[in-house]
């Protein structure tokens, strides 16, 4: 009996503990900082640069504390900012993923990035324009570049050596590639120990491979002119994708790793396939794995033919923060400050280096941690100069949609399709257009357009 | 039952074979764990340990706040585990051993709720806990919308069910009250039963993911599957540390089923009726 009474005890002293802790209470003070939240979605190695980043930006003033709070995947973030709208259980500042911008405009929760900037007279003049482009709707900046990447030819130079090919000069179209490619893949007697090429199997790719070959993903230029209304990605610049990879495929020369893009990256890695295409941001990451086993060679993102590469370019990705309206003032002019601070030249290189993420502000090559740094791992600078070399058009703005999560999960299943021989290039497309199609149509009609 | 040679030898060759393939991916988990960033994308992949870096947990520790987390999602699965076993042995015990009116169309209510996709149930879930009630970034909120299970009810229930009629008969003849009944007797022997909802309920409980991550935002308060999450970076996903947080991670569960287990194999042993 005693010790009946002494569990009951001790369980409801749990359970007064627990209503004892007090819920942390983000308010402004009238006199001392202002504290202020922001929520992100990088993990890792990454996420510790961020909170790192946090912390320099509260020591370097007395004003505003500022806490970062790491909120799972871009996805459960966005899951978690929405259902927190209801209750103002949001941030001052939030890091969302390119493909939000639509559905957080639409939710009309984001105070423009463009006010504060005008406010402040902020010069943006030294700021990448491809990349605040992404983020500019209707001539407004909404959202303020964070983590800003692009996706390149990442090759194994050892390799190339060892096949004949010249490991200074990577491949630039889809039929160099799959030249290379064939040339690159071994075989021990069936099974294939090394194929010449490999992507994993990411909606992105599709998107920035359809950009960089000049075509359009969503109707009415992007849904940037007008609101989007249909998928236009089963153009014959998309067809001509899909045959491609099928194209490898069937020739035994890429590999498919699956959906998972760490899994390819692990196989590029292990040396298991000779070239793949992957962000910018895990440029880090494929350094210090090839370290001491083989050379790592970089190089822009293969296009269809040699007069694309003048005509367009790669979209952008990554994330951008926004300042959400509904906070307090004050937490918005905080919130403003962590932003100017995190686009500094200083904060900019150290990001660079930690990650791979490439600078918004070009004055963060200046900094001689950055200067040092390139020139050690000149890697670093491909993604760079395939930004610079690009222009600033709507096929590189990207597109905006509020379902692109959607229908970048639905473009995956089309060409899984395609590579498992389930349809061809130009049936998969096409109903995946239909399908995204109906998705925008919907889309827009809760919306109230 | 005697076995010949032959077919002992057969069956444990199937015993070994099936042991090994469902313990190589906890094997393989623990030996990435203390493996370096290099070793993790060897191909083909070792077989034996090629290193011994207990510095992976260290790392696992500095990333995430992993013993935090894990104090966290014990009290919680804790606290979940406890309301499950009281809640259900008195609703079990109701429909087993009570007649009342409208009896059974209150257990198919209680059944109709396991139909409800938890999917459904999140939203509503943290509009009542976060806005209404503000119970964020404590272990009420945490808990709350989980302290009643449907499955746990309708699994005693069945258990109770399997009581013989006698015993409860011969119980009341000698006076025995109904919560005396319940405590005495029907719990000891259902013993397998509850040792099966405890460990049940803890996992998925300590499994948890979406839940904490909507209704915490402190440090503090946050639980460990929300820390594997932050071990993972799409960019530069270190097997090795993700894997030292994983080994962690799994050793509550490890506890807990040696407990359970020997609840569960007590319980089939207990008395029956006699004569």
């Amino acid at each position: 009996m005693k010790r009946k009474m002494l569990f009951v005890m001790v369980v409801l002293s749990l359970i007064v503990s627990a209503c004892a802790t007090p819920a942390p209470v983000v308010e402004p003070t009238a006199s001392g900082p202002s504290k202020f939240a922001f929520w992100h979605a990088m993990g890792g190695t990454n996420g510790e640069a961020v909170v790192e980043m946090m912390k320099r930006f509260n020591a370097s003033q007395t004003a505003c504390i500022g806490e970062a709070v790491f909120q799972g995947s871009y996805d459960d973030s966005l899951n978690k900012l929405k259902a927190g709208l209801q209750s103002k259980d949001i941030p001052a500042a939030v890091q969302m993923f390119d493909l939000a911008t639509q559905v957080l405009i639409d939710l009309q929760v984001i105070a423009p990035m463009q006010d504060f900037v005008d406010a402040d007279k902020f010069s943006l003049a030294d700021y990448e324009t491809n990349v605040l482009g992404y983020y500019t709707v209707n001539g407004k900046l909404y959202g303020m570049p964070f983590n800003t990447s692009n996706p390149m030819l990442y090759y194994n130079k050892d390799m190339f050596k060892a096949a004949g090919l010249d490991p200074a000069k990577p491949p630039r179209t889809y039929a160099e590639v799959l030249d290379a490619a064939k040339k690159l893949t071994k075989k021990d007697g069936d099974k294939v120990t090394q194929y010449g090429y490999s992507m994993a199997i990411y909606g992105w790719f599709f998107e920035q491979l359809l950009a960089s070959s000049g075509a359009y993903y969503l109707d009415n230029a992007n849904g940037r002119d007008a609101r989007a209304t249909k998928a236009t990605f089963n153009n014959p610049e998309g067809v001509a994708i899909l045959k491609w990879w099928k194209e490898g495929y069937d020739a035994g020369v890429f590999g498919n790793f699956g959906r998972p893009t760490a899994d390819t990256q692990k196989a590029f890695d292990a040396q298991q396939t000779a070239m793949m295409i992957e962000s910018t941001a895990g440029l880090r990451s494929r350094l210090s794995a090839a370290a001491g086993k083989f050379e790592l060679g970089t190089g822009f993102l293969p296009r269809p033919d040699e007069a694309t590469f003048t005509k367009s370019g790669t979209i952008i990705g990554g994330a951008s923060v926004y300042i959400l309206k509904d906070r307090p003032q004050a937490e918005q002019d905080c919130a403003w400050q962590f932003v100017k601070f995190t686009v500094s030249p200083d904060i900019q290189a150290y990001w660079h280096t930690a990650s791979g993420y490439y600078p918004v502000t070009k004055k963060a090559y200046d900094i001689a941690t950055d200067k040092e740094w390139v020139a050690k791992y000149p890697q670093f600078l491909t993604a760079v100069d395939q930004l610079h070399a690009a222009p600033n058009n709507r096929y590189t703005q990207g597109a905006l949609t509020g379902v692109m999560p959607a229908a970048r999960a639905r473009i995956e299943n089309a060409i899984e399709e395609v590579v498992l021989g389930k349809s061809t290039p130009q049936q998969a497309l096409d109903a995946a257009a239909t399908d995204v199609t109906k998705l925008i149509a919907d889309y827009n009609k809760s919306v109230g357009k | 039952m005697k076995r010949s040679i032959p077919n002992q030898i057969l069956l444990y060759v199937v015993l070994v074979v099936t042991a090994v393939i469902v313990l190589f991916p906890l094997y393989q988990a623990i030996i990435t764990s203390l493996a370096s960033e290099a070793d993790v994308s060897n191909y083909p992949p070792k077989i034996l340990p090629s290193a011994f870096r207990l510095q992976n947990f260290l790392d696992a520790m500095t990333t995430a706040p992993i013993p935090r987390y894990l104090l966290n999602s014990i009290i919680q699965a804790s606290i979940v585990t406890t309301s499950h076993l009281i809640l259900a042995s008195l609703a079990a015990y109701a429909f087993a051993f009570i007649e009342f009116r409208f009896k059974q169309f209150f257990f198919l209510l209680f059944l109709s709720t396991m139909m409800i996709p938890w999917e459904a149930t999140i939203i509503p879930n943290y509009m009542t806990i976060v806005n209404d009630l503000r119970l964020k970034d404590n272990f009420i909120g945490l808990t709350l919308p989980y302290l009643a299970t449907a499955f746990g009810t309708f699994m005693l229930r069945q258990f109770f069910l399997s009581i013989p009629r006698d015993l409860y008969d011969a119980a009341v003849i000698d006076g025995c009250g109904r919560i005396r009944f319940l405590i005495t007797i029907a719990v000891p022997l259902a013993r397998p039963a509850l040792g099966t909802l405890a460990v049940f309920s803890f996992l998925q409980t300590y499994n948890q993911y979406l839940w904490p991550l909507l209704v915490t935002n402190d440090q503090n308060m946050r639980t460990v599957q929300i820390g594997l999450a932050l071990l993972q970076d799409q960019e530069r996903f270190l097997w090795n540390v993700v894997m030292a947080g994983v080994v962690m991670i799994l050793l509550p569960t490890f506890i807990l089923f040696i407990v359970g287990n020997r609840q569960l194999i007590r319980g089939l042993t207990a008395g029956a009726v006699k004569g």
